[in-house]
C-alpha cells in the first residue's frame, strides 16, 4: 500500500510552496525551526456539528479516491521529520519514554465509574453492538457501556481497554476506557432515561429494556456483568473526521488529512494492532474550551474491533489481509470457482474466545489493509511509516506484557499468547519499514561529535554495516545550495566528528553531513541522510533531517 | 474605598501585563514557520463555511438516520408490507401482515396477514404464539391458514410422469394445527402437534394448461373426485446447531416427525408420514469455503385400502430440491432427494455454489434405493447480508432443460 516511489526535495519544496502560499520564502529553514507545537488550538467560532453516512464513507472510498492522491512529504511535519504536538497528536513514548504506570495508565485520569448505584441515563438498541451510551456514576461522573458479545467474553471489553492504552501511548487523542464489573441491581433507572429503539426513535427506557439488553452479552460465570466503561470526552461533539481534506469550519485544521503524517503513519499502527475498522465513523472532533480558547481535538474512538476481536464476533480472517471490496479479487474467485484465493483463508488460528482472531506468522506489514482503503493510508510514504515504526518499536517486550495485562484477561494461555502475537507483529513491523528508509537516526551533538543511532542494526533487523561514510556541506539556505567542505569520514560506527569550520562558524550559518552506511564489500546502500545544522550562539543546533527513500 | 480601588487597579495591571507577556511568549516570530501556518489559519478564517452534505452523500445519510430499512422492517404500527410467500408460479405476490410481538406481559406473539398475487393466488393466515414460556423452554403455537391457489401445478403421479402431461388445478384448503414443545439447549426442540386440514380442489385457470380433472381420472388421481377432510396428530424432533441459519457455514440440522392423518369422512384417505431431513455443513479455510449436504426424505405408510389424496403427496422439483425441474414436477407417496453444494466466498456480500441435486418419488417403500434417481446440477449466486442470504439466484440444469430460480433466502 504504501508507495514506494521517492520524493524528490525539489518536489517537497513546490508543496510546501503551495501550501504557505506565494508569500512564502523560499528559504528550507525559517528562523523557529525545528518547531515542536503546532499551535492549531486558536479560538475559533463554534462550528456546527457534522455526522457523516458510514454507507458514503465506504462507498466513497471503495469505488472512488477521495482526496490527493499524489506521493508528496507530508505537510504537518517539522524540519526535522516529526509530528509536532498538536490537536491531533502529542508526541509521547515515541520521543519520550513513558514509565511503565504511565503506560499502563494511559489516557485514564480516574479509577473508572465510582462503586455504588450507575444512573442509567441513555440506552441504545440501535447500532450493531447494545449498550448503555450513557450511565452516570455516585460521582456524577458519565460514561458509555459496552459490552462482550456472547461467547467472546473478554474479547472486545480487553480490545477497547488496549487500543485506548496503546494509541494513546503512541500520541493520538483517546478516550479513558476502564474494563468494569457489575451486577444489574448495581443499575439504576435515571428518571429520565431513554432508550432508542432500533428506528432511530426515542422512548422512556424502563427495567426491562435493561434486563433484555443484558440479556443480549455476555455475562461472566459468577454472573457478574463485564464492561467497557468508556469515559464522555469533555466537550461538545462535532461529529468524526475524514481520512483526507480538511474540515471547512476550522480555521485551525489546514493540513489536509491524507497529507497528516500522524494519520499516514497511523496505518503502520494500525496493521501493528490489526485496527481494520480505522475509518473516519471511529473518530471524532471534540469542541474544547482551553485557558479560555474554543478549538477542535481530534480523537480515535472505539477500539472494540482490533487484535482479534470484531467487536460483535471475533474478527474475521479476511481483516487486515483485503478490504471489503476488491474486484480484482472477486472476480479472480468467481471466475475459478472459488479456487484461486488469498493466503489467508488457510491461515489456522488457535481457540481463545477471549482473544478472538488474529496471528502474527503471516502478518505482512507493508500489505496490511483496513475494511476499506483510507486515503491517508494510501498516502503513506516510507519515511511515514519509518516515523511510525519507530513508535511501534519504541514499546519493549515487558511493557507490552504490562499494557496488555491492563486487558484483565483471564485465560493466562490466551493473555501469553496475545502479548506473543504483539511483539511478534511489532519485530515484523520494524524490520520492514527500518529498512525501507536509512534508519540512522536519534541524532546528539555532544561537544565536536555528533552521535546517532542505527536504529534497524541496534534492533537486530539489519546487519552492522562496515562502517559509516560521512561527507560535510556548506549549505546556502537562501539559495538550497550545498557546497563540499573537502570533509569526508568513514567510521565504523558513531560518533562522527564535526569538523572544526562548522563548529566555530559564525552565527545563522548552516551546514550539513550526508551519512550513508557502507556494507562490506565496499558497496554503498543508496539510501542516505541528511542532517542539517545551524550556528546559534550556543553553538551547533540540528534543524535539519532528510531522510532519502 | 480608594484603598480598594488602588489594590483593584494593581491587579488589573497585573493581568494585563501577564496576559500581554503570554501572547508575546504565543505570538509566532515573524517570518517563521508558525507565523506562515498562522497567516493560511487567518486565511481560512476569512473563507470559513459550514460543511454541506449533497447528492448521493445527503440521499445516504437520510437513509440511514432516517432508519429507512428498519422503518420498512418494522412496518407500520405493527402493520407491514410482504412480498411473496406464495406457491411458485403465482406471479408478482403482495400482502400485509400484522406482528406483534411480546404481548400479554411478554409472553405472546402475534400474526395476521393476508396476501394475494396476480394470478389470484392467495393466502390468509393467523398465528398466535407462545415462544417463551417457562424461560423459553416451551412453546405453544396455533396457526389457521387459508390457502386459494387457482393454478396448482400436476404433472401425474410417479417418477415416469410426463412433463407434456401438465395440467393445473385450483387448491383451496383450510388449516388449523397447534404445537406444543419443549426446548433444550438452543439446539434441540421436541414436541407435538396436532390439528385440522378441511381441502377442496376445483378446475384450474391457467388457460395455458389443460385442467387436472379432464386430463386425469379418480383412479390415477385419488381424490380427484371428492377431497376429504383430515385430522392431524404428529410428533417431530429437531437437533439444530446450525452456527448461522440464515446462511450456515458449520453444524447440522437434523429432523425427524412422523404424522397421521385421518380421513374424517370416508375412511379411505387416512395415510402415516415419516419424514426426516439431515443438513450437514462442512467448513474449510477459515469457513469462506463450506460443503453443504442434505438428504432428504418422506415415506408415507397407508393401510389396506386406503391411498393418499393427489394434492397431499410429496412433490419433488424446483428451487428448493431438484433444481433443474419446475416445481411440483414429480409427486408420489414417498420421496427422497440429495443435495450437494460447494459454496465459496466471492467477497462479503456474494457467495456462489456449484450444486449437484438428485431425487426421486416412488410409490413402493420398496424402491427406496439409489436406484433411477433424477439429477440435476447448476450454479448459484448467493448475496448476503450479516448473517443471513437475502436473494438467491440458482440456475439448474437437467434432462428438461435449464431452469432460473430468483428466491429471497436459502435453498437450506
Amino acid at each position: 500500500m504504501c508507495s514506494e516511489r521517492p520524493i524528490h526535495r525539489s518536489g517537497e519544496r513546490l508543496v510546501l510552496a503551495l501550501l504557505v502560499a506565494a508569500s512564502a520564502p523560499a528559504q528550507k529553514f525559517l528562523p523557529d525551526d525545528p518547531i515542536a507545537r503546532d499551535p492549531d488550538d486558536r479560538h475559533i467560532a463554534a462550528p456546527r456539528r457534522y455526522k457523516l453516512s458510514d454507507y458514503y464513507d465506504f462507498l466513497q472510498n471503495s469505488f472512488g479516491s477521495p482526496g490527493d492522491r499524489k506521493p508528496r512529504t507530508a505537510m504537518n511535519i517539522n524540519t526535522l521529520g516529526e509530528v509536532p504536538d498538536s490537536s491531533w497528536f502529542t508526541n509521547r513514548h515515541g520521543r519520550r519514554r513513558l514509565s511503565i504506570e504511565e503506560l499502563v495508565r494511559g489516557p485514564d485520569r480516574g479509577t473508572g465509574p465510582a462503586p455504588g448505584p450507575w444512573k442509567v441515563l441513555r440506552g441504545k438498541n440501535e447500532g450493531i453492538t447494545p449498550g448503555f451510551s450513557l450511565i452516570e456514576d455516585s460521582r456524577g461522573e458519565r460514561y458509555a457501556i459496552k459490552f462482550d458479545p456472547p461467547g467472546n467474553l473478554e474479547m472486545a471489553t480487553s480490545a477497547d481497554v488496549l487500543g485506548s492504552k496503546f494509541f494513546y501511548a503512541a500520541g493520538y487523542h483517546v478516550p479513558e476506557n476502564y474494563i468494569v464489573y457489575f451486577r444489574p441491581e448495581q443499575l439504576e433507572l435515571g428518571p429520565d432515561a431513554v432508550i432508542t429503539d432500533t428506528l432511530g426513535k426515542q422512548r422512556k427506557m424502563d427495567r426491562r429494556d435493561i434486563h433484555e439488553l443484558l440479556n443480549r452479552v455476555a455475562r461472566a460465570p459468577d454472573g457478574r456483568y463485564r464492561a467497557v466503561a468508556s469515559r464522555i470526552l469533555a466537550g461538545q461533539d462535532m461529529g468524526p473526521f475524514r481520512y483526507y481534506g480538511t474540515r471547512p469550519d476550522d480555521p485551525n485544521d489546514i493540513f489536509p488529512h491524507e497529507h497528516r503524517r500522524e494519520l499516514r503513519g497511523l496505518w503502520v499502527l494500525a496493521a501493528w494492532l490489526n485496527h481494520d475498522d480505522s475509518r473516519a465513523i471511529n473518530t471524532l472532533d471534540m469542541l474544547v474550551n482551553e485557558n479560555g480558547r474554543q478549538f477542535i481535538r481530534h480523537y480515535l474512538i472505539d477500539f472494540g474491533s482490533i487484535l482479534g476481536s470484531g467487536s460483535t464476533s471475533e474478527q474475521k480472517p479476511r481483516a487486515g489481509y483485503e478490504y471489503l471490496w476488491e474486484p480484482g479479487i472477486a472476480f479472480a474467485r468467481m471466475a475459478t470457482l472459488g479456487l484461486y484465493d488469498r493466503h489467508w483463508i488457510r491461515i489456522r488460528y488457535p481457540v481463545y474466545p477471549s482473544i478472538g482472531r488474529i496471528e502474527g506468522d503471516h502478518f505482512r506489514p507493508e500489505e496490511w489493509k483496513p475494511e476499506y482503503p483510507n486515503p491517508a493510508f494510501l498516502n503513506c510514504l516510507p519515511e511515514d511509516a519509518y516515523w511510525a515504526a519507530k513508535i511501534v518499536m519504541s514499546f519493549t517486550d515487558e511493557e507490552i506484557r504490562r499494557i496488555v495485562a491492563a486487558g484483565r484477561i483471564s485465560d493466562q494461555q490466551a493473555e501469553d499468547y496475545l502479548i506473543g502475537v504483539i511483539i511478534k507483529r511489532r519485530d515484523k513491523v520494524g524490520r520492514y519499514w527500518l529498512n525501507a528508509v536509512n534508519s540512522v537516526d536519534r541524532f546528539q551533538i555532544q561537544g565536536d561529535r555528533l552521535h546517532f543511532e542505527d536504529l534497524a542494526v541496534q534492533y537486530g533487523f539489519a546487519g552492522r554495516p562496515a562502517a559509516y561514510t560521512a561527507a560535510w556541506y556548506r549549505y546556502d539556505n537562501e539559495r538550497d545550495r550545498k557546497t563540499p567542505m573537502q570533509v569526508s569520514q568513514e567510521a565504523a560506527g558513531p560518533p562522527l566528528v564535526i569538523p572544526a569550520e562548522a563548529r566555530t562558524a559564525g552565527d545563522a550559518l548552516y551546514f550539513t553531513v550526508q551519512i550513508r552506511r557502507k556494507v562490506e564489500g565496499g558497496a554503498r546502500i543508496p539510501q542516505a541522510v541528511h542532517v542539517y545544522f545551524r550556528k546559534e550562539p550556543g553553538g551547533l543546533k540540528i534543524v535539519g533531517i532528510e531522510r532519502e527513500e | 474605598m480608594p484603598r480598594g480601588l488602588l489594590v483593584c487597579g494593581f491587579g488589573v495591571c497585573a493581568c494585563l501585563r501577564l496576559w500581554a507577556q503570554a501572547e508575546a511568549v504565543n505570538a509566532p516570530e515573524p517570518g517563521g514557520r508558525l507565523a506562515q501556518w498562522d497567516r493560511l489559519r487567518q486565511k481560512k478564517e476569512e473563507e470559513i463555511r459550514a460543511p454541506e452534505r449533497k447528492g448521493l452523500e445527503k440521499a445516504l445519510y437520510r437513509f440511514k438516520e432516517e432508519h429507512v430499512m428498519e422503518r420498512l422492517a418494522a412496518g407500520w404500527r405493527g402493520v407491514h408490507l410482504v412480498f411473496g410467500g406464495l406457491q411458485t408460479g403465482s406471479g408478482f405476490a403482495l400482502g400485509a401482515e400484522f406482528r406483534q410481538e411480546r404481548l400479554a406481559r411478554g409472553i405472546v406473539d402475534l400474526r395476521v396477514g393476508a396476501r394475494g398475487s396476480l394470478h389470484a393466488y392467495e393466502k390468509w393466515e393467523f398465528q398466535i404464539g407462545m415462544p417463551r414460556l417457562h424461560n423459553e423452554h416451551v412453546f405453544l403455537d396455533f396457526t389457521a391458514t387459508y390457502r386459494n391457489y387457482p393454478q396448482s401445478r400436476y404433472f401425474g403421479i410417479g417418477p415416469r410422469s410426463r412433463k407434456a402431461d401438465r395440467t393445473n388445478f385450483r387448491l383451496e384448503d383450510t388449516t388449523y394445527l397447534g404445537s406444543l414443545g419443549l426446548k433444550w439447549k438452543r439446539w434441540f426442540r421436541v414436541g407435538m402437534r396436532g390439528g385440522i386440514i378441511a381441502a377442496n380442489t376445483g378446475p384450474g385457470t391457467d388457460s395455458r394448461y389443460a385442467s387436472t380433472e379432464t386430463v386425469f381420472r379418480p383412479s390415477n388421481t385419488p381424490a380427484l373426485d371428492f377431497q376429504p377432510d383430515h385430522y392431524q396428530v404428529g410428533a417431530f424432533a429437531q437437533m439444530d446447531w446450525r452456527d448461522e441459519p440464515g446462511n450456515p457455514r458449520s453444524g447440522g440440522n437434523y429432523l425427524v416427525q412422523w404424522n397421521l392423518f385421518g380421513d374424517r369422512n370416508q375412511s379411505l384417505y387416512t395415510f402415516r408420514r415419516y419424514e426426516a431431513e439431515f443438513q450437514q455443513y462442512v467448513p474449510f479455510f477459515n469457513r469462506r469455503r463450506v460443503i453443504a449436504f442434505r438428504a432428504r426424505t418422506s415415506l408415507t405408510d397407508t393401510s389396506p385400502g386406503q391411498t393418499v389424496p393427489f394434492y397431499m403427496m410429496p412433490t419433488l422439483g424446483g428451487s428448493e430440491d431438484l433444481r433443474g425441474f419446475r416445481e411440483f414436477r414429480f409427486r408420489d407417496k414417498n420421496l427422497m432427494v440429495y443435495n450437494l453444494e460447494y459454496r465459496w466466498e466471492v467477497f462479503s456480500g456474494l457467495d456462489m455454489a456449484l450444486f449437484g441435486d438428485a431425487g426421486k418419488v416412488f410409490g413402493n417403500r420398496s424402491d427406496f434405493s439409489l436406484d433411477k434417481l433424477e439429477g440435476a446440477y447448476g450454479i448459484g449466486f448467493r448475496f448476503n447480508q450479516a448473517k443471513a442470504v437475502f436473494l438467491r439466484i440458482d440456475l439448474g440444469r437437467s434432462r428438461e432443460g435449464t431452469r432460473i430460480f430468483f428466491k429471497f433466502g436459502h435453498v437450506f
